[in-house]
């Protein structure tokens, strides 16, 4: 291999698309998103660099587990979590160039953004305790709510782009316009799964703190502590990069860096979008969500394959 | 499926103060529960009867974080029929105004821990910046934000003067509007009534059995309120209408609660409007004579009760009190028979717990 792959892979690796940016991303939406919420509770909000000093303080913290925790099973799924969202992140194009494509990679997305869903349920399970083992239930139930919504309303697009290939469903609207436009009901769809997909309020019932403390992490600390809030965060990076690919079209200029700039735009509107029904929602109850899951979202979302259907004959 | 103890408390997220529910539960639901209390019993009581007369005022203020003026105010209504005293008029309408400004106080502090319990934590942020409001005014007129030491034995310590009392009524009204605002909120916003709706019932008879007072017992159809029951005054020179609701949930309480809010701020800005002149204490004697006094005040969280006995000496042979939140405890079990995990929190809050008072 020449020096030239060799750096080029590193730079893919560290930098771009690999870790460094999608930490920067990740800390740049917890900010935005913070921001938001505090603005619109009439507080003042974090400054800039808060969710990097949560990391870092939260890295110094002492590691403590309860007696009997499998140590490396404990520390394992956090990684395992980050892990699939990083590579998850591969075949998401960000500014209209992905990493890797193939046809059927919208698949493999889905199935990887749903690997930190097992994790966070068996975090709750090796660790002990009641809160872990409830929130960790409590999260399997919540995937089985929000999942199938999520997969039919991320099918949507993939029909009208004729393609399970996220890079050629984003290209696809450069000519269309946005998926937005023609399947509102599919973007609300994904949306809502994304939020229970990040328990984020008020889909965040598997860590409700007045009642699971905080769920599957309540036993958690320190470095493994962050190491989760960091697979969530990058999680969130790669759901919102897979929304607006889907959703809001692909490349719109044959500038790079408009390109960059408006990708960026509009990853911050769904990230807004999320913000939003945070502040707006109290928290649902679990059995609410499943009856709002069956039987009101996956029939929303045949109901909007059936229109795309009919548009596409 | 396999049966669970979950403990709640005594230190959960969920509780501002220590007690313990353990709550056994299967699956997602509740089957019962055991309560447990005494976690922050400071035996007040018998500490009053080596205090004098005057140093109980301070000592009873410290019975409840919230609602130090009613407790104080009880007190001291006890101490003045077992001494013969007259409050003037004026102090008379002076305690009545903090006793309302603490309810309007206590009733959105609540609405704010009820919604932050529910994951609605939007309301609990704009209830408790509003309820800034009401702490400004305590503030500007005792020195104090929650402990006010307004109370002496024999009236009160503080006076009003044209301007303070022009700048409260100002006051009033932009708190009115926010007042207003949350009951919007509670009235119309789905989902914070698809939790609380049908949640934590009491029907009027178990409401009756268990001696239930104060908001929840008017939530659940008690039409009953000290205030108006047992004239006295300046309520019984004072218009106001006590709010009830018949659905008995915790949703029926948020609205009682934030209605009478709007009841409060109402007879505030009444008493600031009607405020009699002349002096606002009358000279109390150090000793208290042989002989026993019973008073009822309407606290936020309803009906308290204190015994006063004198035995002419400069502290009282005994000290009783008898706090809203012991009723409603005691319901809680029934209240956390077969409902979901995730309402534990609606129905806890739901009740408005004061712990310290219950366990003095």
């Amino acid at each position: 291999m020449a020096f030239g792959d060799v750096g080029a892979a590193l730079v893919a690796w560290f930098l771009y698309p690999g870790f460094l940016f999608l930490f920067a991303c990740a800390w740049a939406f917890e900010w935005f998103d913070r921001l938001t919420i505090a603005r619109s509770q009439a507080r003042v909000g974090p400054p800039w660099f808060q969710p990097l000093a949560d990391l870092i303080k939260l890295l110094a913290k002492e590691d403590l587990m309860p007696t009997g925790t499998k140590e490396v099973l404990a520390a394992g799924l956090p990684m395992l979590a980050l892990a699939s969202s990083l590579t998850a992140v591969l075949y998401v194009p960000i500014a209209g160039r992905a990493a890797l494509s193939f046809e059927g990679d919208l698949i493999v997305v889905l199935f990887l953004l749903s690997l930190p869903a097992l994790c966070y349920f068996l975090a709750g399970r090796v660790t002990g305790g009641v809160y872990s083992l409830l929130g960790g239930n409590r999260s399997l139930l919540q995937y089985f709510s929000y999942e199938v919504p999520f997969m039919i309303a991320l099918s949507g697009p993939a029909i009208l782009g004729g393609s399970w290939s996220i890079a050629q469903i984003a290209q696809h609207q450069d000519a269309t316009g946005w998926g937005l436009l023609v399947q509102p009901l599919g973007f609300l769809l994904a949306i809502i799964g994304l939020i229970g997909k990040l328990k984020r309020d008020p889909l965040d019932i598997p860590k409700a703190k007045s009642e699971m403390v905080a769920g599957s992490l309540t036993e958690y600390s320190g470095r493994k502590l962050a190491l989760w809030h960091l697979a969530m965060n990058v999680q969130a990076v790669v759901g919102v990069f897979l929304l607006v690919n889907a959703f809001m079209g692909g490349q719109s200029f044959h500038q790079p860096l408009l390109n960059g700039v408006g990708f960026a735009l509009r990853s911050l509107l769904i990230v807004f979008a999320l913000s939003g029904s945070s502040v707006l929602y109290a928290r649902l109850r679990i059995d609410q969500l499943a009856n709002l899951g069956w039987r009101v979202l996956a029939p929303l979302g045949l109901l909007q394959i059936l229109v795309i259907l009919g548009i596409g004959r | 499926m396999r049966r669970i103890t979950i403990p709640i408390g005594p230190q959960h997220p969920l509780l501002k103060e220590p007690v313990s529910f353990l709550l056994d539960v299967e699956g997602e639901q509740v089957l019962d529960s055991v309560l447990r209390l005494g976690y922050v019993h400071r035996g007040i009581e018998r500490l009053a009867q080596e205090r004098s007369y005057v140093q109980i005022v301070h000592l009873v203020e410290r019975v409840c974080g919230i609602c130090s003026h009613v407790h104080t105010t009880t007190y001291c209504k006890a101490v003045e029929s077992l001494m013969g005293l007259e409050v003037p008029e004026r102090g008379v309408y002076l305690r009545a105004l903090l006793c309302e400004l603490e309810r309007i106080h206590s009733h959105m502090l609540w609405l704010g821990v009820l919604a932050m319990n529910m994951g609605f934590d939007t309301v609990f942020m704009y209830a408790w910046r509003d309820r800034e409001i009401v702490l400004d005014m305590m503030e500007d007129l005792s020195g104090g934000r929650v402990s006010h030491a307004v109370n002496v034995i024999g009236g009160v310590r503080i006076d009003l003067d044209e301007e303070q009392r022009k700048d409260m009524l100002a006051r009033l009204a932009q708190l009115e509007q926010q007042v207003l605002r949350a009951k919007n909120v509670v009235e119309h916003e789905r989902s914070l009534r698809a939790r609380t709706e049908g949640i934590g019932i009491l029907t009027p008879e178990q409401a009756k059995q268990y001696c239930v007072v104060g908001p929840v017992a008017r939530a659940s159809g008690l039409d009953m309120d000290l205030r108006r029951d047992m004239p006295h005054l300046p309520y019984s020179e004072l218009d106001f209408e006590v709010i009830t609701h018949d659905a008995g949930d915790v949703w029926a309480r948020t609205l009682v609660r934030v209605l009478e809010t709007v009841e409060s701020v109402h007879l505030c800005r009444q008493i600031l409007e009607n405020l009699p002149d002349g002096p606002v204490s009358v000279r109390a004697k150090r000793r208290a004579p042989e002989g026993e006094a019973i008073t009822r005040t309407e606290a936020p969280r309803g009906e308290v009760i204190y015994y006063v006995r004198g035995d002419g000496s400069e502290s009282p042979a005994r000290l009783k009190i008898r706090t809203p939140t012991l009723t409603t405890l005691i319901t809680l079990p029934e209240q956390l028979r077969n409902v979901a995990v995730a309402d534990v929190s609606v129905v806890l809050s739901g009740v408005d717990l004061c712990i310290a008072c219950a366990d003095r």
